[in-house]
């Protein structure tokens, strides 16, 4: 019950965030140089065309008579037409908002199906060589460039050895006729998956890196705990300790780091989507700013806003769903 | 007299570290009969924790036994011998890791840790923390294993254990969980309580409620205890017989009441002393004077002839034995050259922190200001 409570709370504290996200990009948007007239109209306009676009689209407003009304607009999801695309920004990131996040949910997985057991078992032989190999697997994974490992990738995996494809990235909700080679859903997915491989890693690697090293050390602490001698004093196994009575605990300095790594993460899709030629909101976001499709721009930023308000919140829940004593007051 | 339950020999524990080796339980002896409450006494660092965590074979990087037996009933806990080339091994009487695990820990021998505060973990309903462990050390079912818990949380005076069965740690007070951790140690039916100073983080009444508590249930289970606390106030309300522990080593030993009636060592005379008594202010109280010396450098000859108002030269070369000397059944033992034959009497008194050194001190310091 409590953690409903809590749960609810939290998702009513995120409203506020979201409306300062949307007003911080508002005023950037503005205050970039540039005039999306000159864009549409091209060098030369005639002052009249100028202002007829101006009048069209409301940008003879004041700023704060804008502000509101694209406040308005946005609350009832209406984020404007794309000057570049000419089509509605919704329909532009309906498109391709799951192209991305397909990307950030699997290199997430894969950093956390790889570094949870690698910090395990690096605190475990503490100082042993598993641990030394570990540790300089996240340190180089800590320390190159997502987009050198993409590109290295791309050039042993996809044109030496012809093993995973670098470009033509598949979704595995796409319908088998759409997809070469394909007659059953299992086919879309299996290419998808096969697709997904160098992106993921590309992506996934400074990920894992951070974890393995949140990991690790936080496992060790916990193993250096009072709890965890008591256990070990009732003649709790090591191999029980280790699943049991240290791993909860120790998760939770991941689950916070793993919430941070999204900003960071972002970042990446959009150096990933660019090395894999990915159709999605990275590129979109930089297809806006090149053009100076300024409803483009506001639309995909508010979205990497709000797809990173959600992912802290999801961060939180499961933090208060691991830790107990978030969720449940002292009081009683 | 029947055979002690435990017999601790000679044990020697140290911890290897970048500053040197630190000789944290330098060589200590005692047993606990049956039915015993045995207090471990002595300020903090003098390793009474090490003692305890040795006997259990609990000791962490970079620590280790190194020597010395420990023996329960019939098993070796620890045991050492020499080896052909002469150099010290485990014996093979020896319990194996495993055998520890699953027939000592919990099951004969139960610990109850210094911090009540750190020993629960945070993330699971306290029932069920107390439930797994007898699970592991009873041969019971586990809807058996949380009855026992409910029970035993109600002997020890948790209010309402049915539903603060459920809760987690964060939800009880601090004298709360240390029930909790009594309530863990009892209900595995051990025949040994080793308690590392488990009121020492919990304010005076509730300590005495404890203390109240465990004898009690002492009386009713026949459970021996080793209580581990530096607090004589507490030795002289519930312990049967008592070791002092000086740097590493025990240094008297005694039933409890010759202990304070017929002190024999200078060390526990000081710590006697400075129990604070209600008449006293706070410029009357007697702390020992001086800090306890480092483990990795002891001082040579009587460790304590550092801080010893008794010290004379002769401490400061030769090792007191430890001995009895009284020739009573039970023995009153001692480690004090006072009760030797090397020449005590004769020797010059000695300038320490507790006779004369910070006077010394004041002299030196006037003498660097002339300069
Ligand atoms: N992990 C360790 N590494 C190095 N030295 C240690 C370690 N643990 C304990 N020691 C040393 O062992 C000695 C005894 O420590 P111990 O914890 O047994 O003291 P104690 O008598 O229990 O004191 P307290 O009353 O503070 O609990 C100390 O000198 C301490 O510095
Ligand atoms: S041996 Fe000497 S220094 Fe040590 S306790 Fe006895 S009198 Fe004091
Ligand atoms: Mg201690």
């Amino acid at each position: 019950m409590s953690r409903l409570r809590y749960a609810a709370g939290r998702l009513l504290q995120s409203i506020p965030v979201v409306l300062g996200v949307i007003t911080i990009t508002f005023l950037l948007t503005d205050a970039i140089p540039g005039d999306p007239v000159s864009i549409m109209l091209g060098p030369s306009p005639s002052a009249q065309q100028a202002a007829a676009i101006r009048a069209k689209f409301g940008l003879d407003q004041p700023l704060h008579v804008r502000y509101v009304n694209y406040l308005i607009d946005v609350i009832r999801l209406d984020f404007g037409q794309s000057l570049y695309y000419g089509v509605p920004v919704t329909q532009k990131i309906l498109e391709r908002l799951p192209v991305t996040l397909l990307l950030l949910v699997s290199s997430f997985t894969f950093a956390l199906v790889t570094a949870v057991p690698l910090g395990v078992i690096s605190a475990k032989r503490r100082n042993k060589p598993t641990d030394h190999v570990s540790r300089i697997v996240a340190l180089f994974g800590v320390s190159t460039p997502s987009f050198w490992i993409g590109l290295m990738l791309i050039i042993l995996f996809a044109y030496k050895i012809r093993l995973f494809p670098a470009t033509d990235l598949v979704m595995p909700w796409a319908h088998p006729s759409a997809v070469d080679g394909a007659s059953t859903q299992l086919e879309v997915v299996l290419t998808a998956l096969h697709h997904l491989v160098l992106p993921t890693i590309t992506l996934g690697t400074l990920q894992m890196a951070a974890f393995t090293r949140i990991e690790r050390s936080s496992m060790l602490e916990v193993l250096g705990q009072e709890y965890v001698k008591l256990a070990r004093a009732y003649g709790v196994s090591e191999g029980k300790i280790l699943r049991k009575h240290a791993f909860r605990n120790a998760q939770l300095p991941l689950i916070t780091i793993v919430g941070l790594q999204l900003t960071q993460a972002l970042g990446g899709a959009v150096l990933t989507e660019t090395v894999f030629s990915i159709n999605g909101m990275g590129r979109l976001i930089i297809t806006a700013i090149n053009n100076q499709d300024y409803l483009l721009v506001m639309g995909t930023t508010l979205m990497f806003g709000v797809v990173f308000v959600v992912g802290v919140i999801v961060t939180d829940l499961s933090y208060a769903y691991v830790d107990p004593r978030v969720s449940y007051d002292d009081t009683d | 007299m029947s055979e002690p339950l435990l017999t601790v020999e000679n044990l020697q524990t140290q911890f290897f570290t970048e500053e040197g080796v630190v000789r944290a339980v330098d060589g200590i002896s005692f047993e606990v009969n049956e039915g015993e409450i045995v207090g471990l006494v002595g300020e903090s660092g003098a390793g009474k924790s090490v003692a305890t965590s040795s006997i259990m074979r609990l000791v962490e990087n970079p620590g280790e036994v190194v020597g010395g037996t420990v023996r329960y009933r019939d098993e070796v806990l620890v045991g050492f011998e020499e080896g052909p080339d002469g150099e010290r091994r485990r014996s093979p009487e020896m319990l194996s890791e495993a055998e520890m695990r699953t027939r000592i820990r919990g099951r004969e021998i139960a610990i109850i840790f210094q911090d009540p505060m750190e020993s629960l973990n945070p993330v699971f309903k306290v029932g069920d923390q107390l439930r797994e462990f007898i699970e592991i050390n009873r041969e019971v079912s586990k809807a058996e294993a949380r009855e026992i818990a409910v029970d035993m949380l109600r002997e020890v005076g948790i209010p309402e254990p049915e539903e603060r069965y459920d809760d987690y740690p964060h939800q009880f007070s601090g004298g709360m969980r240390q029930r909790v951790l009594i309530a863990m140690a009892l209900a595995c039916e051990p025949n040994l309580i080793i308690a590392d100073e488990p009121t020492t983080a919990l304010d005076v009444t509730v300590e005495g409620q404890i203390l109240d508590l465990v004898r009690d249930l002492q009386a009713k289970y026949g459970t021996s205890f080793i209580w581990v606390t530096h607090d004589m106030g507490v030795v002289a309300e519930i312990c049967d017989r008592v070791n002092v522990m000086y740097l590493g080593e025990i240094v008297e030993q005694a039933e409890v009441d010759d202990l304070f009636y017929d002190t024999k060592h200078p060390y526990t005379e000081a710590l006697l002393r400075s129990i604070p008594r209600p008449d006293q202010t706070v410029e009357e109280l007697n702390p020992i004077e001086g800090v306890m010396p480092e483990a990795i450098n002891p001082p040579p000859g009587c460790r304590f002839h550092t801080r010893c108002p008794d010290a004379r030269e002769v401490c400061r070369r030769a090792h007191p034995a430890y001995q009895d000397v009284t020739g009573d059944e039970p023995p009153h033992r001692v480690s004090c050259v006072k009760y030797e034959d090397v020449g005590y009497e004769d020797s010059d008194p000695l300038e320490t922190a507790a006779t004369g050194a910070f006077g010394g001190g004041l002299v030196e310091a006037r003498g660097e200001s002339d300069e």
